[in-house]
């Protein structure tokens, strides 16, 4: 209860003030490219890598990405970019 | 991207084959601690594979086996892995520097020299006196010293008023411009004014020297005009000669000759436009040419273009020229005699533009004849001018 509150207070002073939400409440960015590719920035790790399913941790739960072919391009600390054939982004509470 | 994708090239790079249930969390470790992977496939259910930098490699084996993963090593890949292969390969990398180190020298000697100047006389004793200076095919092209040859040419050559050498590739080139010499002939040396050609005197008009014909003269060629030894009347009856430089204009009536030929049929060449190139390699004295299909043309010309040495000239006669052929078509005309004297009369008209614009026709006159042997009609013109026909003639 507490936190809902600090967490709308948050959100309240963040819309007042203008500022880029990804930043201040530590979202994941996700950029889409057509159907060929993903660009996660900001997660917090890979569960599950297949050809088919690629599952990545974010702040706000498990980004789920199927599609065929799927292969991760390259990984870094904070950024993920995955490409191939890609059917569905979607977020796993 | 591009950047670090041809750094990890030169750096070289491997590609690895990661066995284990938990490879993603080696892919999580590895990003944590700044690895860089890249091109991660799943091959099998517990294989995957990845590319990663060579130093990155040793750090990544260390956290495999944290994470109860295996790593295999499948290939090697990049400059630097090249490289290593080639240290073994003595011979090779012994072949590469022995190439560049050739083309190097071969590119640094001058393979031929060559003078761009109109008078082909000039040109070729400039290239015949340059190569015994020591500016010949064969010599280093950074020992060139320019500023030498270029003074040795202007000294030696009193009529190239302006010269320049260029280093192009292994081509020297002397560019020369040629200086209009003024007439041999000093002021005071003594002269004769003789007669250029045949006429009738018309006028004289004396500057310096003493006048031997007078207006109604006929003179020849070689004739003396005015003459340079003045004589003087000594106060004893004595003749004294003076040799002087004679001057004067001495304008007399002349006449030309001119004649054409125009045949009744007349066979016109042109060309269609249709061409067909072929090239032409010679060694010595063969010719070889080289050619796609034949040259289906009934009627063609053929033209050389520009011919280029292989080997430079002093090695050997190996030259390569592209060839056009040119397709030509002959048409008849039938001019009839009228024509013909038309076409004849136009060519005439023609010559009498060329006469030089300082002399004064006087009359002319043009015939026409039909030479019924040879089919043809010639035309002749003659004209008749009043022209200055005295030039200078030293005396002995």
């Amino acid at each position: 209860m507490k936190r809902n509150q600090k967490e709308g207070l948050k959100s309240k002073f963040i819309e007042v003030l203008d500022l880029p939400k990804d930043v201040v409440l530590d979202l994941p960015r996700v950029t889409v490219t057509g159907k060929i590719g993903v660009f996660i920035e900001n997660h917090k790790g890979i569960i599950e890598y297949a050809s088919e399913k690629v599952c990545i941790n974010t702040s706000i739960g498990i980004l789920v990405i199927r599609g065929e072919g799927l292969f991760i391009k390259y990984v870094l600390a904070d950024e993920i970019f995955v490409e191939g054939k890609v059917k569905a982004v979607e977020f796993e509470e | 991207m591009l950047v670090i994708k041809l750094w990890n090239c030169l750096r070289g790079y491997v590609i690895i084959k990661i066995v284990g249930q938990y490879g993603e969390r080696l892919i999580n470790q590895a990003a944590f601690h700044g690895i860089y992977l890249w091109d991660i496939k799943r091959h099998e259910e517990n294989i995957l594979l990845a590319k990663v930098s060579v130093r990155g490699f040793f750090r990544l084996r260390s956290l495999a086996r944290k994470t109860r993963c295996r790593i295999y090593v499948l290939q090697k890949r990049g400059l630097y892995f090249s490289l290593n292969r080639l240290k073994r390969r003595k011979v090779l990398s012994l072949g590469i520097i022995f190439f560049v180190a050739a083309i190097y020298m071969l590119s640094s000697i001058v393979w031929s020299v060559e003078v761009n100047t109109q008078n082909e006389t000039l040109k070729n004793s400039v290239i015949r006196d340059l190569e015994r200076w020591g500016l010949k095919p064969g010599i280093f092209k950074y020992k060139l010293d320019k500023k030498y040859f270029l003074d040795k040419i202007l000294l030696n050559y009193k009529n190239v008023s302006w010269a320049e050498i260029e280093i192009r590739g292994s081509r020297v080139i002397v560019e020369l411009v040629e200086r209009e010499m003024p007439p041999e002939v000093e002021e005071d040396t003594p002269c004769n004014i003789v007669a250029s050609k045949d006429g009738i005197v018309e006028e004289v008009l004396l500057l310096r020297g003493e006048a031997v014909v007078k207006p109604g003269d006929t003179v020849s060629k070689g004739d003396m005009l005015i003459s340079g030894s003045v004589s003087l009347a000594g106060g004893d009856g004595e003749e004294e000669k003076l040799l002087v430089r004679a001057k004067g204009i001495v304008k007399a009536r002349v006449w030309y000759k001119e004649s054409v030929e125009v045949p009744l049929v007349e066979s016109v060449k042109s060309y269609t436009g249709r061409v067909k190139k072929a090239y032409k390699f010679r060694v010595g004295n063969r010719e070889i040419y080289l050619q796609l299909g034949d040259v289906n043309f009934s009627n063609y010309v053929e033209e050389d273009l520009k011919v280029r040495y292989i080997i430079p000239p002093a090695f050997g006669n190996v030259t390569f020229n592209p060839v056009l052929y040119r397709e030509v078509k002959e048409e008849k005309r039938f001019l009839g005699v009228e024509g013909a004297s038309q076409e004849a009369s136009q060519r005439l008209a023609e010559k009498l533009k060329d006469f030089p614009g300082d002399v004064q026709i006087v009359q002319k006159k043009m015939e026409f004849t039909l030479n019924p042997e040879k089919q043809v009609v010639v035309g002749t013109l003659t004209v008749e001018v009043i022209e200055d026909i005295g030039i200078e003639k030293e005396i002995e």
